[in-house]
């Protein structure tokens, strides 16, 4: 289906990175758009997380974490205290990366890591065993989507879609972007973006909900996807509240994808979901339906849950499940194999803190989800988090880096064997 | 081996997290010039920053240093502060008594100011008093011509904020909307 509400922009060369203004927030339910917004007297939209709270719930002191903004000291970081399964060891990759999130690597080995906050992009790379972390783009704006293809990095703004050619090439330097798109929402609630390059050539990314617990315009709470040479957006998905994790199953290249569960039902309500994309324009029930058999308190009035497609996994409520990766690589032992791997964040807007973990989900031959387990846990100790995982990635050797926006660090977990399956 | 990490982890939780109000003190010398002793500005020019959460002068320190937060007489003070630095004044002014001048509140602007923080749900990220949390501001206190210019500031983008939500929550205020809540603000006890 093409995308009409978003204009193509002509792949012109630009200049820096501009300031992306934000938009205004959206109207509350019932309020048309475009009508200017009520002051004073009428209540007004709450910040995007407290909306959707109930009278009790106003009271709650519970809010989002603040966004990490700063890299813990290399010295400081307890690394000791991640656990990862026995064979397993977890280690200090880089640090000294403000807000470090999303990953994505060129053949030639460079990892570009997107952040959320500071507008930065880093580009690490690995000199013998030592590795150099350069801020490769500054005054960005939420440039958490990153993707390789062709020579080139895509960066997903808030609102724009960028190119850097020829990028492993002028690390110290990074040439004018071209504009690939600059018509995508500025809504900054669930605004960022993630990008993933997809088999077919099209880069990924969503367009979340514009608040917690909304009827979005029909443009918001999707996955779409741009075809780099011609342009053209497409519709994927519908009915995804938002997505900041996505990846192609190795065998099948179906899209799985993670979605962040509504706040403000309960501590234990709705889980956040893992997806797998069956059919083009399938919709996963946002904002009637959360977790495949759970009607919203408001928006489910009259609904049914099978109007929509069922989730693959429940992942646990408020979660914050992030980046995902299907591990294609060969050093862990073989029941490992396509498993998935799933950074969650961690909650805020539950009692007792949950996630703050790299997840482990199983999948038997005929792709269903046979387990959800802790992989990596240790972020979290008691009721503080020194770190919050954002995104995993897959090194060539087979280890998996897991990148951290509150210690502004990358680790990684490497196999160490002892009792080392046969290679398949 | 295990207990070593054990005792490592608080440790590291804590360094993490809190700054040297002793140290912030000595290096808030050149701060309190403008920002007045203890954080208490003398001048509207200058906000006060006395018993401001941590956090939120640490973040705004690094705002002005990444050159996201402009203004030509800050910028060249945190251009050259480090991330402990920036802790330690944290911490240093977090701890002062806020003293603001004697208030004469205009009851008519009082009153428009509180309907609209409250139709505004100010209070959810701001906290009820107005005192602020973890990154987020305190309000209750300040200069009232400060905040009328940061509001507007937030308004036509002039002052960025981290995450959007001033942005969009000052979209919708007119001028007299803004300077009316900046009166029941500076006035707020």
């Amino acid at each position: 289906m093409k995308y009409p509400a978003l204009a193509i922009a002509a792949a012109l060369a630009a200049s820096a990175a501009l300031a992306q203004q934000p938009a205004p927030p959206a109207p509350p339910p019932g309020q048309p758009q475009g009508q200017p917004p009520n002051t004073a007297v009428a209540p007004a939209i709450p910040p995007s997380w407290a909306q959707g709270r109930t009278k009790d719930q106003e009271g709650s002191t519970l809010a989002p974490h603040p966004p990490g903004l700063t890299a813990l000291d290399a010295r400081e970081i307890p690394v000791s205290s991640l656990k990862a399964p026995p064979g397993f060891e977890v280690t200090l990759w880089a640090s000294g990366m403000p807000n470090a999130r999303s990953m994505t690597q060129s053949p030639k080995g460079t990892l570009y890591v997107g952040t959320r906050f500071p507008g930065t992009v880093y580009a690490v790379t690995d000199q013998g065993g030592q590795r150099q972390v350069k801020t490769l783009l500054k005054g960005m704006y939420r440039s958490n989507g990153v993707a390789y293809k062709d020579g080139a990095l895509y960066v997903a703004e808030l609102s724009r879609i960028l190119r850097y050619d020829d990028i492993d090439n002028h690390l110290d330097s990074a040439p004018k972007p071209v504009v690939v798109n600059d018509s995508l929402p500025k809504d900054e609630a669930h605004g960022w973006k993630f990008l993933k390059l997809g088999p077919d050539g099209w880069l990924y990314f969503q367009i979340g909900a514009p608040a917690n617990i909304i009827m979005p315009p029909y443009t918001h709470a999707t996955i779409n996807r741009l075809n780099p040479q011609t342009g053209v957006v497409e519709t994927v998905a519908r009915g995804v509240r938002n997505s900041v994790g996505m990846d192609f199953h190795p065998v099948t290249h179906q899209l799985w994808f993670t979605n962040n569960g509504r706040d403000w039902v309960n501590d234990d309500l709705p889980n956040d979901t893992l997806h797998v994309l069956k059919a083009k324009g399938e919709n996963f029930g946002y904002p009637f339906c959360h977790q495949g058999d759970l009607l919203d308190p408001e928006y489910g009035k009259g609904r049914s849950c099978d109007e929509f497609s069922k989730p693959a996994a429940k992942l646990g409520p408020h979660v914050a499940s992030l980046g995902m990766r299907f591990y294609t690589g060969s050093m862990f032992p073989a029941e490992y194999r396509n498993n998935i791997f799933i950074a969650e964040h961690g909650s805020w807007n539950r009692t007792k803190k949950s996630g703050y973990n790299v997840t482990r989900v199983v999948l038997d031959k005929s792709g269903k989800v046979v387990k959800v387990e802790p992989f990596v846990e240790g972020w979290l100790q008691g009721d503080q988090f020194w770190g919050r995982p954002a995104d995993v990635h897959v090194l060539p050797d087979g280890s998996l880096l897991v990148s951290d926006d509150v210690a502004g660090a990358i680790f990684r977990v490497a196999y160490k064997g002892g009792n080392r399956t046969a290679s398949r | 081996m295990v207990l070593v990490a054990a005792a490592l982890v608080p440790a590291a939780m804590d360094a993490a997290a809190a700054g040297d109000p002793v140290a912030g003190e000595a290096k808030a010398q050149v701060c309190v010039q403008c920002h007045g002793p203890g954080g208490n500005s003398a001048s509207a020019e200058f906000p006060s920053l006395a018993a401001q959460p941590p956090l939120y002068v640490q973040y705004q320190l690094i705002q002005f240093r990444e050159e996201r937060r402009k203004d030509p007489r800050m910028s060249p003070f945190a251009a050259k502060l480090t991330d402990t630095d920036m802790k330690d004044l944290g911490a240093y002014f977090s701890q002062q008594k806020l003293e603001p001048p004697a208030a004469t509140p205009d009851a008519a602007k009082v009153e428009a100011g509180r309907a609209i923080t409250q139709s505004m749900h100010c209070n959810s990220c701001h906290k009820p008093d107005f005192s602020g949390q973890q990154h987020i501001a305190r309000l209750a206190g300040q200069h009232e011509a400060y905040l009328v210019k940061e509001l507007r500031g937030f308004k036509t983008g002039a002052r960025p904020d981290i995450d959007g939500s001033m942005a969009s929550a000052a979209q919708p205020l007119t001028d007299a909307d803004i300077v009316n809540v900046a009166h029941y603000l500076a006035t707020y006890r």
